[in-house]
Order: C-alpha cells, then sequence, then structure tokens
C-alpha cells in the first residue's frame, strides 16, 4: 500500500538531539524493521511516523504527501504497542471494533470484521472476555487484531513480542511472518532482537545513536555490514572482534596480533592492500571457524578452549586468543576437552575487516 | 481450633465489639430516641422501657404528611422543602464538582502547559483553608456584589418572575450555596483524581488516538471508564459534605432555601430543646447518604485497569 519517505527527519527533547537527519524510504508492501539497542531512537522514529511524537525538524511523506503536522487518526495507520495497551473496560469484540466504532462505520460491516479477524488470529471463543482474563499471548492477538480490523495501509509494531516468554514469543513471530504474507501492507516493525528483525524483515534498518548505520536484506547486513557496530549487532552468538595490524610480506596481506597470524587472500586481502591505514580490527563469525586439526596455520586460528556451551546439535566454545575471547560455533559432536589448544580454519569468506578508528569497514 | 489460637480470635472479637459499639452506639441511641416523647427522653431513667411513639416523624414530616397529626395543632417544620433543597444542592454541587475535577485533573496530569506545578499545588493549599474563613468574604460578596440590578433585563426578569424587593443576589439563593461548595470541595477531588489518572496507562490513550479517537472521545471513551473508581470515592466524599454542611448554608441560604441541618438546629430553641424531633429529623437527615454511598461504592472495583498493559 503506501510508500512511506522520511526526509531528514529530527526529534529533540529541549536541547538534546536523539535523532539526527533519518533518511528513510520504504516502499509499498515491504516489511521494514528497524532494529537497534536501547535509546537508539527506533521507538522514536516509529512514534513520529504514528504521530505520537512531534517532527522538530524534516517531513515525513505518505504517498508523496506530507503528514507530519497530521493528528494521528488521519495518518491511516494502524498500530501494536509494545505493552498491549489494550481497553480494559472493553471485552475482546469491542476492543477490536473500538476504531470501527469511532468511524461511525454500520453495524452488520463491524459485526463482519471483527468475526473475521478474530478468526484471523484465532480469537472466535474470547470475545465476549475482557482483556483482564486472557494470558499473555491471547492478550497480543488482541491488540493484532485491533490493528488488522483498522484496514488501514499502514501498519505499525512497536517490540509486540517483547512482553511474551521465549517459546510463545517464537510461536508469535511465525504467525506474524504469515500474517505479513497474508495481508499486502507496508509494516514497520521496531525491535531490539536481532533474530526477530532476520526472520520477519523485507528490510531491516539498523540504527545506533540516532543515526541509521545501515540498511538492507538480511542477507546483506549479515554478510556485508558496514561497520563494526553492524558487524557486532546482527547475529548470534555475536562477531569476535580482534585487534591487529596489515602487513605486507612477499606481496601477500597478513593481519597480525597478539596471538594470531593471518593470510589474507581474496577480495578482503585486495581492500586492506589499498587501506591506507595500518591499524584494523579482525571481525571473524563463531560459525566461520571450523575445527581443523591438520589445518594450514597461515589460514587458522590457535586458541585455547576454555568454556563450552552445549546447545544441542550446536556447541558455542569460549576460547582465548591472546588476550581477546573468541566464541567458536562447533558441531557438538566435535572432541573437545577444556583447556585445550586447538586449531580453527578460518573461512577465508568471513573474514572481515574494520579501520579501528573509523570502525568502518574495508 | 488450637488454645492460643482461639485466645487470639477472643480478643479479636473484643476489640470488633468495642469498635462497631463506638460507632453504631450513637445512631441507635438516636434511632431508640427518635421514638420517644420529650420526658421520656429528658428523664433518662426508663432506658429501654418506653412506649414507642411515632409522634416525633409525624413532626419533622408534618408539611408533607396526607393527614393532620392529632397532637400538633401548628405545623412549624418545612422538612419536605427543606429535603428537597438539601438534595438539589448537594446533587448538584456533588455534580459539578465532579464534571470540572476530572477535566481539571486530567489536563493537570496529562498536558504540559506553564505553572502546571503550581496550579497543582495551590490547588491543595485551597483546601487548608478552613470554611469558616471563606464564610465572611463570601456572605459580603454574595449579599452586595455578585448582584444582578432589579432595573435590569435579566434582573428584572427574574424579580417579575419570583417576586421580591431590591436586587436580585447569590445570596439566599440555591446557586449561591451550590457555587460555594463546589469552590471548596474541587481541590479535594482534583487531588484525589489525578492520583487515579496517572495509574491510566499512557499508552492506552495512544492506542485510542492511533484508533481515532479526539482528545474527548479519549477522555470520555477511553480514561473516564477507567476512573470510575475514583469518581465514585470523590462523589461519595462531595455528597457527604455537600449534604451536612451547616456553616456556611446557615449564613448563605434564606427561609425558601434552608437544607435539613439547619432545619434540625432551628429546634433549639433558648427555652426548649425539642430533642425527639431533633433525632427524628436527624434519622431521615441519614438516609440519603447512606442510599446513595451504598449505589456509589459499588462502581468501587479494584483493578479496573487489570490486563490493559504487561504488568
Amino acid at each position: 500500500m503506501p510508500t512511506i519517505r522520511l526526509d531528514n527527519l529530527v526529534k529533540r527533547y529541549g536541547n538534546v538531539e536523539v535523532l539526527h537527519g533519518i533518511e528513510l524510504e520504504m516502499a509499498e508492501n515491504e516489511f521494514t524493521v528497524l532494529v537497534g539497542p536501547s535509546g537508539c531512537g527506533k521507538s522514536t522514529t516509529l512514534r513520529m511516523i504514528a504521530g505520537l511524537e512531534d517532527v522538530s525538524d524534516g517531513e515525513i511523506y505518505v504517498d508523496n504527501k506530507p503528514v507530519s503536522h497530521l493528528e494521528p487518526k488521519e495518518r491511516d495507520l494502524a498500530m501494536v504497542f509494545q505493552d498491549y495497551a489494550l481497553y480494559p473496560h472493553m471485552n475482546v469484540a469491542q476492543n477490536i471494533s473500538f476504531a470501527l466504532r469511532l468511524a461511525r462505520r454500520p453495524k452488520s460491516e463491524i459485526n463482519a470484521k471483527v468475526k473475521e479477524v478474530a478468526e484471523m488470529v484465532g480469537l472466535t471463543d474470547f470475545l465476549g472476555r475482557k482483556p483482564g482474563a486472557l494470558s499473555g499471548g491471547q492478550r497480543q492477538r488482541v491488540a493484532m487484531a485491533r490493528a488488522l480490523a483498522k484496514d488501514s495501509g499502514i501498519f505499525l509494531f512497536d517490540e509486540p513480542l517483547s512482553n511474551l516468554d521465549a517459546k510463545l514469543r517464537g510461536q508469535m513471530r511465525a504467525e506474524l511472518a504469515l500474517m505479513s504474507q497474508r495481508v499486502q501492507k507496508n509494516m514497520i516493525y521496531v525491535t531490539h532482537d536481532q533474530i526477530e528483525a532476520m526472520t520477519l524483515a523485507d528490510r531491516i534498518v539498523v540504527m545506533h545513536g540516532g543515526y541509521i548505520q545501515q540498511q538492507g536484506t538480511p542477507e546483506e547486513l549479515f554478510k556485508r555490514p558496514v561497520n563494526k557496530f553492524v558487524a557486532g549487532f546482527m547475529g548470534m552468538p555475536p562477531m569476535n572482534f580482534l585487534d591487529g595490524a596489515l602487513e605486507e610480506r612477499a606481496g601477500e596481506m597478513w593481519v597480525t596480533g597478539d596471538g594470531f597470524d593471518l593470510r589474507l587472500s581474496g577480495e578482503i586481502a585486495a581492500k586492506a592492500k589499498a587501506h591506507s591505514s595500518r591499524e584494523v580490527t579482525l571481525g571473524i563469525r563463531p560459525s566461520d571457524l571450523n575445527f581443523a586439526e591438520d589445518a594450514d596455520p597461515a589460514t587458522a586460528l590457535t586458541l585455547d578452549v576454555q568454556v563450552s556451551e552445549y546447545i544441542g546439535a550446536q556447541s558455542v566454545l569460549l576460547c582465548k586468543c591472546g588476550p581477546a575471547q573468541v566464541m567458536v560455533e562447533v558441531n557438538s559432536e566435535t572432541p573437545v576437552a577444556l583447556g585445550q589448544t586447538l586449531t580453527f580454519a578460518v573461512n577465508q569468506r568471513g573474514v572481515h575487516l574494520f579501520d579501528r578508528t573509523s570502525e568502518n569497514a574495508l | 481450633m488450637s488454645t492460643p489460637n482461639s485466645r487470639a480470635n477472643l480478643a479479636f472479637y473484643a476489640v470488633i465489639a468495642l469498635l462497631v459499639f463506638m460507632s453504631v452506639g450513637p445512631v441507635l441511641l438516636m434511632f431508640i430516641n427518635s421514638f420517644k416523647l420529650d420526658v421520656d427522653i429528658i428523664s433518662g431513667t426508663s432506658g429501654l422501657i418506653f412506649m414507642p411513639t411515632i409522634q416525633n416523624y409525624e413532626q419533622a414530616l408534618c408539611d408533607v404528611l396526607w393527614y393532620e397529626p392529632e397532637h400538633l395543632d401548628f405545623c412549624s417544620l418545612k422538612f419536605g422543602g427543606a429535603f428537597i433543597n438539601s438534595l438539589i444542592i448537594a446533587l448538584i454541587s456533588t455534580a459539578l464538582t465532579l464534571v470540572i475535577g476530572c477535566m481539571a485533573a486530567y489536563a493537570l496530569v496529562r498536558f504540559r502547559f506553564m505553572g502546571r506545578d503550581t496550579v497543582s499545588l495551590s490547588t491543595l493549599m485551597v483546601r487548608m483553608v478552613p470554611p469558616a474563613v471563606l464564610l465572611v468574604p463570601v456572605f459580603g460578596l454574595w449579599n452586595n456584589e455578585f448582584c444582578l440590578d432589579r432595573d435590569g433585563l435579566i434582573g428584572g426578569a427574574i424579580r417579575d418572575t419570583f417576586g421580591g424587593r431590591g436586587d436580585v443576589c447569590l445570596a439566599g439563593t440555591h446557586s449561591g450555596i451550590i457555587l460555594i461548595y463546589v469552590a471548596m470541595n474541587l481541590p479535594f477531588v482534583i487531588w484525589i483524581l489525578q492520583s487515579f489518572i496517572v495509574q491510566v496507562p499512557r499508552s492506552l490513550e495512544e492506542a485510542a488516538r492511533v484508533d481515532g479517537a479526539g482528545p474527548f472521545q479519549v477522555f470520555f471513551k477511553v480514561v473516564l471508564p477507567l476512573i470510575k473508581p475514583g469518581l465514585a470515592a470523590a462523589a461519595i466524599f462531595t455528597f457527604r459534605i455537600a449534604w451536612n454542611e451547616y456553616l456556611l448554608a446557615s449564613a448563605l441560604s434564606d427561609r425558601d432555601t434552608r437544607t435539613v441541618p439547619i432545619l434540625i438546629v432551628n429546634n433549639m430553641s433558648e427555652f426548649n430543646v425539642e430533642w425527639g424531633v431533633i433525632m427524628a429529623t436527624g434519622m431521615l437527615l441519614a438516609i440519603p447518604p447512606i442510599i446513595f454511598t451504598l449505589l456509589a461504592s459499588r462502581q468501587i472495583i479494584t483493578g479496573m485497569t487489570a490486563g490493559a498493559v504487561k504488568g
């Protein structure tokens, strides 16, 4: 449905600027996820789109029409709140139909819509109950149903799953993904959970400190993070960072640091060669380290295994590499004993280098 | 049940019995005495042994009874009129106080404006002023300042309709008493409702705004239903004060706008205190607040906002 464009959006509280010129375009029917640590401005951005926060500077365009001066009700959007925000004095059916009743739609239409939406989220048996008599997951469904019933073009989610327990969260996440395929709307979803972002998004926007760090498909963000923050934020367990220096030996690029000496090859070697500064941070995801006894020492890390976290099919090894800690994801069948010093081959395509001062990717 | 437990229970019941006696005793005494003749009351010897009579009630209600009591040759008390005056004044002032109070409290809690904290604090300060202090200036104002000229358009019209001499003043009217009661009760009501409104999650109001509600719809459809317990508590409080108030009403009412408490005191004269009638009128006076409280307290349900947001 409508396209949304944020043009140099700024938010100030008094003298404190919390959003510094956000530029963002969301195409029709796109599922955009704003993700970042708490306090990064993602919720503020969403609330500005909703009209619950004033815009200090810049403009929000919906279908190329400026909307920042409009009241929330004039913006054709529905919102699911983090804490559900159900009307406790109304039963489920009344909660769902509140927006329709305010709009004075005919009764038959309201009833049909309530029935349809309740069926969609599986609440048909609970329409007569008050929110107080529902479980957390059911309340979340009511909140979702209420937004769905409004039939607006834009759908906003403000950390809708953060109050649910882990199992329910996974289940609701799957239902949400299913729903987003079924209802063709422009959805904007705010979360601090990068797994939610990865699983749901067509496009992820990573925010930090009031700036957009990077935006792109989940794959782009995972494979080609533009800076150290995005690299560390996306992916679980998080990327390992090792401080080192670039060296050129016999025409080959090496990155050397306390406890490692790694030869670079391919694309990343070319980038390293072209880079002016020698001070870099090496980034390797835990999944890009493979246990291999006979690996070439030039393309491997030698690590002291300290702790092994068994999580089923996989184990996460916490290892020491010089002073730094390195996490390795291995098959839990791998014979590993604590205190051993082992060799792990580095997947060359999974090597990331970041400038030490600017923290941008090479 | 074990022994120490039942001993603790005994003390427990003793305390309860004492409390019940202290609170119900005077009412019971009034109830019994209202069925006695003055001689029986004053003699004090007979205690519970007396011939019950409804003479006191007949005398108190003489202007609303459909028959003429034999023992009375002149109906001096106008209980019916006073009762209606009391009802009008108490109900209207309660309604006005609640309407103004909940809006003021909402504004103080939710809107940001200059001097908000000062207003919030000073409303409570006003409450600290004893009503007696208000009496003198208000009496002067109501009698001399807040008047409509009898030759003026509105004043003249009122004078023509209701008769009387002189200018049309606030003193002696229902409005005059209602106004001062509203002013007197408003600070407390604002204060008590503020604490209820604070508990309404802000995201509920935001959800309503996104759902398409304007500011007034947010207030009336979402906030107001949720602070119903607060409104009920405030209503009970306000009604009780307005119903029982004596000092201001005695100064600001005239013969036609007299309330029941004033009527009761009028039974005391220099030469004679008609205890029986006072007791009977007192019993009658107690009924409306009891009914009002029973009705209003049904609205006081805890956990109104349960399930609104994740706790």
